[in-house]
């Protein structure tokens, strides 16, 4: 048998893909008003201002325990309520188990809007109604979770085997229990993880929503470097990225046992 | 002849009956014919015969297009809703592929048998009335793997997976089991041993039951009546010890081959 040619490069298409990807950039940059001499002056204050941080104040440290705790509160309050709240917006946009089409269309235009707007956005919106503080934090982080949950998990409910819950239905079982007895038992292993993988997104979102006055670890921050302690901003962000670390590799540890 | 039994004892009527599907394919064809309460029935036919369109009219998974069934003098329901859910809970089904929740338990497998029974936020909290536990078990106890109650069921053979259909079935203190063609996915072996308890419930429960078959030899042994499906027509209704080699060759259209058989051996 002859072996068959290779198929043609398309080097011209990747060029031209290269060639647009720069130019969009240069144009963005210009734009903006970046410039390379201005990063190059600047720099001398960034050294400064990096002298300054160091060393870390490691005094401070203990100060910080009651803010890390109040902002994974807030994390794992939008967490769980959030998880919650998802997993019917999730099964509603699933069109395979969805009950009806209308129902199918308003929830993914439901869903699509959550995504659209940002936490901070949220976080904004929540302040107005109930002030700047950890409950419009741990609010806003709530309709972030039921984003980013429902969008993954209700893909995980569009690829169950369907037979299953025709066996339920074949028993005499209603929808609910389709649902319940047929559909979630086959996906919450995914579940577990996608919820997980929020809190890890929430830990993080509630830092910075703290900067917007969320309260927690975000706040101490923002009013420390108001205060030009730059010594404690090192400390905290250092205590930050261990936290982080050890959250992230928290869940992933869980997330790989459970799939 | 069945056909003419007497009417209170008819358990499933057909008359009439066919099933065009959507896309244009003649899925059953003017299907008249009683099924007497207590009966074992065999369905056999080659594949896309209609055998499994068949079975599913009766409990409503496919809607009829023309003619009637009726399941103890009800029709069946068109639509979606608490009749049909109802009629549902009255007749069991098992699968060919068994259809269990392969993450969950076998006992919580087999209380979804019940789940016409319990109120829906029960079941889904699994917070499943005793009654129903212990009907679960007694249907466990019926199939000979109560020893498996809290293993998951995807840890079971083949074998046992269809016994947990069955005890699900079972579950529904039915008055009638659909089951299509259970014993497709089994070795010779367990086909037998599957096919003796459907055989067995049917005698010491009395429960109407139709076996959709595609092997022969299993088709004439166990099947007390045989009905003969080809091309969504009814083209044999006898017993099984009657049925001929020349039967055969007219419901499949074409001389049996050695892959209608389970064992060439015992032909
Ligand atoms: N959901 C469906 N949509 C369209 N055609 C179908 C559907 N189910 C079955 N059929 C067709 O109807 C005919 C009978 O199918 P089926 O009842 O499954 O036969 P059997 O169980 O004897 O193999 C076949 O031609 C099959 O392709
Ligand atoms: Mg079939």
């Amino acid at each position: 048998m002859n072996r068959p040619a290779p198929p043609p490069r398309r080097l011209g298409l990747w060029l031209t893909i290269l060639i647009g990807l720069g130019a969009m950039t240069a144009w963005s940059g210009i734009s903006i008003g970046f410039s390379v001499s201005e990063l190059v002056c600047n720099a001398a204050g960034g050294s400064r201002l990096l002298r300054e941080s160091w060393p870390p104040d490691f005094a401070f440290l203990p100060r910080l325990i009651g803010p890390f705790l109040e902002t994974v509160q807030i994390a794992l309050i939008g967490t769980v309520v959030g998880a919650v709240i998802a997993i019917p917006v999730a099964v509603l946009a699933a069109r395979p188990v969805s009950p009806n089409w209308l129902t199918w269309i308003l929830d993914r235009n439901f869903m699509n809007i959550l995504r659209t707007l940002p936490d901070l956005f949220w976080a904004m919106l929540f302040a107005t109604a109930v002030g700047f503080g950890p409950l419009a934090g741990a609010l806003a982080l709530s309709v972030f979770s039921v984003a980013v949950i429902s969008k993954l998990f209700s893909e995980s409910v569009e690829a169950i085997d369907l037979n299953l819950t025709e066996a339920v239905r074949a028993s005499g079982g209603s929808w609910l229990q389709m649902i319940g007895l047929g559909t979630l038992p086959q996906v919450w292993p995914q579940y577990a993880a996608y919820v997980l993988y929020a809190f890890e997104l929430n830990v993080r979102g509630s830092m910075v929503l703290g900067l917007v006055g969320a309260g927690g670890i975000g706040m101490i921050l923002e009013t420390q470097r108001a205060n030009f302690e730059y010594e404690r901003v090192t400390m905290i962000v250092l205590a930050v990225l261990v936290v982080v670390l050890l959250i992230e590799q928290f869940s992933i540890a869980v997330r790989r046992r459970l799939t | 002849m069945s056909a003419t039994a007497a009417s209170n004892d008819v358990m499933i009527r057909f008359r009439g009956a066919g099933v065009t599907y959507p896309n244009g394919v003649v899925g059953l064809q003017d299907v008249s014919l009683d099924i007497r309460q207590g009966e074992f029935v065999v369905i056999v036919g080659s594949s896309g015969a209609g055998k499994s369109t068949f079975l599913r009219t009766i409990n409503g998974l496919t809607p009829l297009s023309t003619g009637t069934v009726e399941v103890s003098g009800q029709p069946v329901p068109r639509r979606q809703g608490r009749d049909l859910r109802q009629l549902r809970a009255r007749i069991g089904m098992v699968f060919q592929d068994f259809r269990l929740v392969r993450r969950v338990s076998v006992l919580n497998n087999v209380l979804i048998g019940r789940v016409a029974r319990v109120a829906g936020w029960r079941s889904v909290l699994n917070l499943w009335p005793r009654a129903d536990v212990e009907l679960a078990f007694s249907a466990l106890e019926r199939v000979g793997i109560v020893d498996k109650a809290y293993t998951r069921a995807g840890e079971l053979s083949g074998g046992q997976q269809q016994r947990v259909g069955i005890a699900r079935a079972l579950a529904q203190e039915p008055e009638v089991i659909l089951a299509d063609e259970p014993v497709a996915s089994l070795d010779p072996v367990t086909c037998h041993q599957v096919m003796e308890d459907l055989l067995r419930i049917n005698r010491e429960l009395g429960i109407t039951t139709l076996v959709n078959l595609h092997f022969l030899d299993l088709a004439r042994r166990y099947g007390q009546r045989i009905i003969g499906l080809q091309q969504g027509r009814l083209v044999f209704d006898g017993a099984g010890r009657d049925v001929t080699d020349a039967d055969f060759q007219r419901i499949y259209g074409r001389r049996p081959e050695e892959d209608d058989f389970l064992q060439e051996a015992s032909t």
